[in-house]
């Protein structure tokens, strides 16, 4: 039960874009089409999680003067090691990519979890921790992604939604459209997870 | 403060800094050198790929002298094209293509090999009803300051809604290949 917590809180109630508004800027720039925020958000899911178990297991031998330093040669060392392999065993996947697999080494989110949770617990926590973020990152620029990708161009993985006939939203695939539905999400889920809290403090009174 | 004076010392720091560096370092390298060998030979694979995907019935690949990157899709002895790079500035950065030119100077195909353009928008530059519009155009048909329009005009390319930098740029690479390829043709023969 505690360890299904670990990793759902990543989920809804502290989702990494939609609530702790943490990596911002990739959740606009990549997600203009579901395609690319699927692959974003399974390279989020691989680095966050093992970077988490690794903070885990050296967070003894890390001097906390230097701890920063160490996480990101940590996260840079595991990204690289992503991009070494999808060279030798997927050369049109990491074409695909582009620049944002080396971009992964800054997002915020992925240092935010070291701190704040990695270098903190256990190796298995630290792994449904990392586990449940990333879902709940790759959740939203899913969630992101098709919104924008199927009012914006009419398409949803590249299939057509609504046919000739539909005039797409052009500003969802721009930036401004980005912006506006993140600041819509975020309502929604800050609404999801008010009335879980009343729920809870009803069900607390009453027991 | 929660740990001891003995662990704050600039050389304990230093040496603990350092240790994580070598550590990646060496895991790095190692990877490195198990993958690179395969990584080149992809790469090979990948443009003979790329070549045959732009002419697909020639049967060989001949790199012409003198200039570089530049191929003759071969064909029973003939020449059925010339597959030429060429670059342009984009809406995010340089545009590199590959243009295939048949022997008398109209386009056979492009690919675009590398590009930043905004996914969704002018990344639509490498698909194929984009890509059509220029199929058997030649260099008079692709000046980029003329065959651009907005509307759907016939004979013209209609560029990709709210993107015309990046249909201008790859109006423009595809019209200077096809002009190199006419300058070459009159130089070599």
């Amino acid at each position: 039960m505690e360890n299904w917590k670990i990793f759902a809180k990543g989920l809804i109630l502290e989702n990494p874009i939609l609530v702790l508004a943490l990596s911002l800027c990739p959740a606009i720039a990549v997600t203009s089409s579901v395609m690319t925020a699927i692959t974003m958000g399974l390279t989020v899911t691989y680095v966050i999680t093992l970077n988490n178990v690794v903070v885990s297991l050296i967070k003894n031998f890390v001097n906390p003067k230097v701890r920063v330093p160490i996480y990101i040669t940590s996260i840079a060392t595991i990204v690289t090691i992503a991009v070494l392999v999808l060279k030798a065993y997927a050369p049109s996947l990491y074409k695909e990519l582009g620049i944002y697999l080396e971009l992964v080494v800054v997002f915020a989110i992925i240092l935010a979890r070291a701190e704040v949770f990695a270098s903190k617990n256990s190796v298995g926590r630290s792994f449904l921790d990392g586990f449940g973020m990333g879902c709940g990152f790759l959740g939203a620029m899913v969630i992101i992604g098709a919104i924008r990708e199927v009012l914006g161009n009419g398409t949803f993985l590249g299939f057509s939604v609504f046919g000739q006939a539909y005039d797409p939203a052009l500003i969802m695939i721009l930036p401004p459209g980005g912006f506006i539905l993140i600041g819509y999400l975020v309502a929604l889920f800050k609404m999801i997870n008010d009335s879980r809290e009343k729920r809870q403090r009803i069900r607390g009174e009453s027991a | 403060m929660e740990h001891s004076n003995k662990n704050d010392s600039i050389l304990k720091i230093a040496l603990n800094l350092l240790g994580a560096c070598i550590i990646s370092g060496i895991i790095i390298g190692s990877l490195y050198t198990a993958t690179n060998d395969i990584a080149v030979a992809k790469q090979e694979e990948l443009k003979t790929a790329s070549l045959q995907s732009m002419v697909a019935d020639a049967d060989e690949y001949k790199e012409i002298e003198g200039k570089e990157e530049w191929f003759a899709a071969m064909k029973d002895g003939q020449a059925i094209a010339y597959i030429v790079p060429a670059e342009s500035r984009g809406y995010a950065g340089a545009i590199e293509l590959l243009v295939a030119v048949t022997p008398d100077h109209k386009v056979m195909k492009y690919i675009i090999v590398e590009s930043k353009e905004t996914p969704g928008l002018g990344d639509k530059a490498k698909e194929e009803p984009f890509v059509n519009q220029f199929i058997g155009k030649g260099a008079d048909e692709l000046d980029p300051d003329e065959a651009v329009t907005k509307t759907n005009e016939k004979g013209k390319i209609q560029s990709i809604a709210g993107s015309t930098i990046t249909t201008r740029a790859v109006t423009k690479a595809v019209y200077e290949a096809v002009e190199a390829v006419a300058a070459f043709d009159k130089g070599g023969h």
